[in-house]
């Protein structure tokens, strides 16, 4: 009886003494969830802003191309790489009618970038209707571990409706000399 | 009747042989204008433009524009229709392996064995660093799932580098919790060693590996293989963030195998680094223990005070970190004064390691609850400076085009430009007649094409004039209209960003304040240090004043 008495007791005390700790526990994991959830919700709500900021940049990026750059008149230059080993591009500037129009500095990452087949849009612009001289001036350092400066002309001639103008740097083995070519597409 | 329906088939004919010599032409440009856009969007995504990227792949149709796309996509938070597009490379020709990586890495529910499906495909369809990384979190399951050697035999199917180094490296881990001897976590370390060296990252590799020295270091040390850690310690580069906790550990092992002087030069290099780090406090600690040890009592003191010093500097750093915390925001106060204080590129070496700013960003960064805090409001604020910027950029498009609208001011007839155009026309028609050499008449073929089309350009003139004012009424309403929304979107982003920096202010201060309970508690240590030595000294004393 005395035993069973005290077992009683204990049992009683253990009870009396987990309760708080149960109630505790049950409000931190409640606390726990809420924090997480709270941060899950936060997550979406930034996810679905970022959507929205991105769908209304690409409607700013139309709107900006038909303010600014009149299908007619408008003249885009791009810039690939061919060969994607012989060269590390340093710099690229442009000029149109010997006016200096746009300069890029490169970017590791960017010019990785390139390397893996990326196409970098340099410039677009307006220009009227008739011929037009675009150069390029740029700056690389070769496989060879040689700095070069080489600059290459284009004769063109700007027609009505989108001009894209591209531009390809190759450095082709054995002496990874760095050739500009560029390609009109309408 | 038989006229027109000869002509008709002349014209045919005509067409189609037109056509058929322009055809392949024609596909090859479409081709063509499509890689160009795909190298567009490629260019845009790695730039970080993934705006820029959506709208080139817009109408994607190759397997390669979807790819961007898609994860342009996941960049920007539409994780659906990535999935979608995902899915669809899945089935595809090309992409199987990447679009499986990138789907096991979104979020699935609990239970579900998707990401396990997929990381297996991509272990057999992708190449490259993207096939190891799918061979790593496949180990990873089964490490977790406490299946140690299937881990085991994933990592053996990997080729050395970065992810096989990092999976040996979670199993060294893993034995060294499980196994009271500890050659098997030292097997895998020294294996994960040998992979690291492998990674073609220089950097990365160099970090990695002073990670798993440290961790080699002191799995020798705590089984008392004392020559064997200051072998692998000895190894750490000095200006690796791990370092100061690697001579911390050397300092240990020497001082247990009995060179105090060399232990104490150990920690006095660590001494040097911010108590930020991992092992600093304890190598100010160990140097008035080294000087005990070694017998020099009154420096021992003196090492216990001068660390009683530093630590109580440091709880007063740590208090106003906290006050600017609350003042400025954690953003501010952590990661951009931390970022303005930054040294100059000459000399950002090792000594940007001991700013105590950078050292509490960095120590806290590593956790990675508080890398998502403070992401979501680099985010979030970069979003906000993008949108104020285009509405500058729009305000200016809507005075531009406000100044186009309403009537002409002088009178625009396109009667005189034809009459000047016909006028050059005939000059260009009387030089022709002219004896010309092959250049002087490329010359004149390309003047005459552009005056073909300043003529049709001019007889469009009136046309066009009708129509400005409905075209830039069109322009102004979109303008209008996307201020109106890039107003909404801000203020969705301000109220985010105000929720997204106070739950990191809160993460921060509960940071600082660890960081001030560690300190306390080093505080306390030395406190006792230094009254032990009181006490044995003032013992010796009266031992000394005995007769």
């Amino acid at each position: 009886m005395v035993a069973g008495a005290q077992q009683t007791v204990t049992v009683g005390r253990q009870v009396r003494v987990a309760w708080p700790v149960i109630v505790v526990m049950v409000v931190a994991s409640l606390l726990g969830f809420t924090c997480s959830a709270f941060a899950e919700s936060l997550d979406e709500e930034i996810d679905r802003l970022k959507a929205d900021v991105a769908d209304l940049s690409q409607a700013l990026y139309q709107l900006e191309e038909d303010v600014l750059y009149p299908v007619d008149t408008q003249v885009a230059v791009f810039l690939t790489l061919r060969n994607r080993e012989g060269l590390n591009l340093d710099s690229v500037e442009l000029y149109l009618n010997e006016t200096p129009v746009a300069s890029h500095l490169y970017t590791d990452q960017e010019r990785d970038s390139l390397k893996q087949g990326g196409v970098q849009r340099l410039y677009i612009g307006n220009l009227p209707h008739g011929a037009h001289q675009l150069k390029a001036v740029l700056t690389a350092r070769s496989a060879k571990e040689r700095f070069v400066r080489r600059e290459a002309t284009h004769q063109f001639r700007k027609r009505p409706g989108e001009s894209r103008i591209q531009m390809t740097l190759d450095a082709a083995a054995p002496d990874y000399e760095p050739v500009v070519s560029f390609q009109e597409w309408k | 009747m038989v006229v027109r329906a000869k002509l008709r088939k002349v014209f045919t004919v005509f067409a189609l042989s037109l056509a058929t010599a322009f055809a392949p032409g024609l596909a090859s440009a479409g081709s063509d204008l499509a890689s160009l856009r795909s190298g567009l969007a490629e260019f845009a995504l790695d730039t970080h433009d993934p705006a820029a990227a959506l709208r080139y792949t817009r109408n994607a149709t190759t397997e390669a524009e979807r790819l961007v796309r898609a994860k342009a996509l996941l960049v920007t938070g539409s994780h659906q229709e990535a999935e979608r597009l995902l899915k669809e490379l899945l089935e595809g020709q090309y992409y199987r392996g990447q679009a499986a990586l990138l789907l096991a890495e979104l979020p699935t529910g609990p239970g579900d064995n998707k990401t396990r499906e997929y990381l297996e495909t991509a272990a057999k369809r992708a190449s490259g660093s993207d096939r190891q990384k799918a061979l790593y979190r496949l180990a990873e399951i089964e490490r977790e799932a406490e299946h140690t050697d299937r881990a085991g035999k994933v990592l053996a199917s990997m080729e050395p580098g970065y992810w096989a180094a990092m999976g040996y490296m979670n199993i060294a881990a893993d034995y060294g919790r499980q196994d009271r001897n500890p050659s098997r976590a030292l097997v895998a370390l020294r294996v994960a060693l040998a992979m690291s060296e492998e990674d073609v990252d220089s950097q990365r590799s160099q970090e990695l590996r002073s990670r798993l020295l440290v961790r080699a270091g002191y799995l020798a040390y705590d089984h008392g293989d004392h020559e064997k850690a200051i072998g692998f310690l000895e190894k750490i580069p000095l200006e690796s963030y791990s370092t100061s906790h690697g001579l911390y550990l050397h300092g240990l092992a020497l001082s247990a195998s009995g060179n105090q002087r060399a232990a104490m030069q150990s920690w006095h290099r660590a001494k040097k680094y911010p108590l930020a780090y991992p092992g600093v406090a304890n190598a100010w600690l160990g140097t008035g223990r080294g000087y005990d040890l070694a017998g020099y009592l009154g420096q021992a003191g003196e090492a216990y005070l001068a660390a009683n010093a530093s630590f109580e500097s440091e709880r007063v750093t740590l208090r106003k970190l906290a006050d600017q915390i609350r003042q400025k925001g954690a953003y501010q106060a952590l990661v951009l004064d931390a970022r303005n204080s930054e040294a100059q590129w000459f000399l950002a070496d090792n000594r940007t390691l001991t700013q105590p700013r950078t050292a509490y960003l960095i120590r806290f960064i590593e956790q990675p609850t508080a890398q998502a805090d403070v992401n979501r409001v680099a985010e979030l604020r970069e979003i906000r400076q993008t949108l104020n910027q285009r509405e500058d950029s729009l305000a200016v498009f809507r005075g531009a085009i406000s100044e186009r609208l309403g009537p002409v001011d002088h009178d625009v007839d396109g009667g005189p430009y034809q009459e000047n155009i016909e006028a050059l026309v005939q000059r260009l028609a009387n030089l022709k007649a002219r004896t010309l050499s092959p250049a002087q008449q490329e010359a004149l073929k390309g003047a005459a094409r552009t005056l073909a089309d300043l003529k049709a350009s001019v007889a469009r003139l009136d046309g066009r004039l009708k129509k400005k004012d409905r075209q830039l009424n069109e322009l102004m309403t979109r303008t209008d209209h996307a201020l109106e929304r890039i107003r909404t979107v801000r203020r969705t982003a301000d109220a985010l960003l105000s929720r997204a920096e106070s739950e990191l202010d809160e993460r921060a201060l509960a940071y600082v304040e660890a960081q001030d309970h560690r300190m306390a508690f080093a505080l306390d240590r030395t406190e006792q240090q230094i009254a032990h030595l009181y006490e044995y000294l003032a013992l010796e004393n009266l031992e000394r004043g005995q007769p």
